[in-house]
């Protein structure tokens, strides 16, 4: 049954029609990549690819935890599909979290290949990048913190998709650039204090863009234990959520 | 196996359901009732999709509500029209039949079993968006069976079904029924429903109006002056001959003069008399219809009564 659940829901992920957009917007990366260290005029390519990937593969890779989380129960819910499966014997919890698991890994597959082409392109070819195991690493942290916290407001709000994307495009984006300890409320931050990117140096623009502004000083220590909590945390209450209240086709909802 | 107490179900200030109190054992029950009268709500509630909002529901002595064990005896053919449209139709019944908890080659065999029990077994490998409506509740009575249930809901399962489907699919039910489950059938046409049992709950905005036989009910809306409405080319001949039916209580010719409007007393007898006058006497019937034969004219000799 789990086994069941599971493929299913990464089959449906892995769909083409799904997936390849993904693909060649990754592409679209490594374009931009390939040309970055003709915009910044000086950049080394591990530079070019630090910027590239602080400024574009971590918020695709919110992006696409957006897409794919609100999939786990709102879209079940908009096709009024959710009627299927919350009618069979498969305790709800198990239902969400092996959902999210397959939308976790997916949206990890994503980021990482955005950061490999990212990679490619920055350094014209299959040159040797310091940083790309690290954040190949900072990416599955993310897509599974931004698919915890996503999930949870899925569960929560109608229309969740547009919420996410505020956090995805507006939060992530401000907070780590806000003076004080602001940044420790910002996903971001600590999949930056695990991925370590060289500071940008004296270009304000950049720093913003990069979402590294602020005064960010988290080790890698502690994001990946603060990350493990708050996913440990937001997928309980999930869990717990999903198993106390009532899902309706949308129509129906009051 | 389904034991309802005062239940009652409040969406905000609406309510769905009033304080309803009934039974549903083996055997075919209808669950009959016009559009918004709870119908569905009611469904919902013994699927736990829904908790009352008071009272009392339990099916097989369990609260329904995301209980898994009442989910492995219990099989429901929604009303809603949504599938996953990529899918075949064979790999839809599978995945649920995965999740009921067949391992992969118990959930293959049990798919093809109930595939050719609804007549969906040739044609279950297109996909479900190009499926006709009929095709799609056969579907969807398919994953409903798929854990072989001891209580099946169907709600509004006839929808869309030509006619050979409906006999075929009614008759699928009166096996079921037969090897001791019990059916719960939605519908809001009484027609419908007096095809596949004499048990039935009638429900009226969101209250159980009655229950038990259908019979019942028939005869109570029997003993009210009965409107039928016959379209001929010739009303005067027509009229002198209807005068000389048995329990006709008033009969008035329409402006036109087209048709005549009668008003009956046991309107089989009459149904009966009428056709032995057009076969014996040559009487022209151009069109025929009862407003009577409807659902809101129940209701309305059931709250007269």
């Amino acid at each position: 049954m789990e086994s069941a659940i599971f493929g299913q829901a990464i089959r449906e992920y892995f769909r083409p029609k799904r997936f390849i957009p993904w693909i060649v917007l990754a592409f679209g990366c490594l374009g931009i990549a390939y040309i970055w260290d003709t915009l910044q005029n000086g950049a080394t390519k591990l530079e070019s690819y630090s910027q590239v990937s602080s400024i574009f593969v971590f918020h695709v890779l919110a992006l696409a935890s957006a897409i794919f989380t609100t999939a786990i129960i709102s879209q079940e819910i908009e096709q009024k599909t959710i009627v299927y499966l919350l009618t069979r014997p498969v305790p709800r919890w198990k239902l969400l979290v092996l959902r999210y698991l397959a939308s976790a890994i997916v949206v990890s597959v994503i980021g990482i290949i955005f950061a490999c082409l990212s990679s490619v392109g920055a350094y014209h070819g299959f040159g040797s990048n310091p940083l790309l195991a690290k954040d190949c690493v900072a990416l599955i942290v993310g897509a599974f913190a931004y698919g915890a916290l996503f999930l949870i407001i899925s569960l929560m709000f109608n229309r969740a998709m547009i919420i996410c994307l505020l956090f995805a495009f507006g939060w992530e984006t401000m907070v780590p650039n806000m003076p004080g300890q602001m940044y420790y409320l910002s996903i971001y931050s600590y999949l930056q204090g695990i991925a370590q990117h060289p500071s940008t140096g004296t270009n304000k623009l950049l720093a913003l863009l990069t979402s590294s502004g602020g005064d960010n000083t988290l080790t890698a220590g502690m994001s990946y234990g603060v990350m493990a909590v708050f996913v440990a945390a937001l997928i309980g209450l999930g869990a717990w959520w999903f198993t106390n209240f009532e899902y309706l086709p949308r129509e129906d909802a009051e | 196996m389904v034991t309802a107490t005062n239940v009652s179900r409040w969406y905000g200030q609406v309510i769905g359901l009033n304080d309803i109190t009934c039974e549903i054992g083996p055997g075919i029950t209808a669950l009959l009732g016009m559009n918004g009268a709870g119908k569905t709500t009611l469904i919902r509630l013994i699927t736990g999709q829904l908790r009352p909002t008071t009272g009392d529901l339990r099916v097989f002595g369990e609260e329904p509500f995301a209980n898994a064990n009442v989910y492995r005896r219990l099989g429901y053919c929604p009303e809603i029209d949504n599938f996953y449209e990529h899918y075949t139709g064979r790999a839809f019944v599978q995945f649920l039949a995965r999740l009921d908890g067949l391992s992969s080659l118990e959930a293959k065999k049990r798919t093809e079993d109930v595939l050719d029990m609804v007549g969906m077994s040739e044609r279950a490998d297109r996909k479900i968006a190009g499926y006709s409506k009929g095709m799609r509740q056969r579907i969807k009575l398919a994953q409903a069976m798929l854990h072989n249930p001891e209580i099946i809901l169907l709600d509004e399962p006839l929808n869309g079904l030509d006619p050979v489907g409906r006999r075929e699919f009614i008759d699928v039910l009166g096996v079921l029924a037969e090897q001791g489950k019990a059916i719960l059938v939605s519908s809001h046409i009484l027609f419908e429903v007096e095809q596949m049992t004499r048990s039935l709950l009638l429900l009226h905005r969101g209250r159980l109006l009655a229950t038990g036989d259908l019979g019942v009910i028939r005869s109570l809306i029997d003993k009210h002056p009965h409107q039928i409405r016959i379209e001929t080319d010739e009303p005067r001949k027509a009229a002198a001959l209807l005068a000389s039916l048995p329990n006709i209580v008033s009969m008035e010719f329409d402006r036109l003069g087209e048709s005549i409007q009668l008003e009956v007393r046991e309107p089989d007898s009459f149904y009966d008399a009428l056709a032995k006058a057009v076969l014996e006497q040559g009487l022209v019937i151009r069109g025929f219809s009862s407003p009577d034969n409807n659902l809101e004219s129940v209701f309305k000799y059931l709250v007269e009564a």
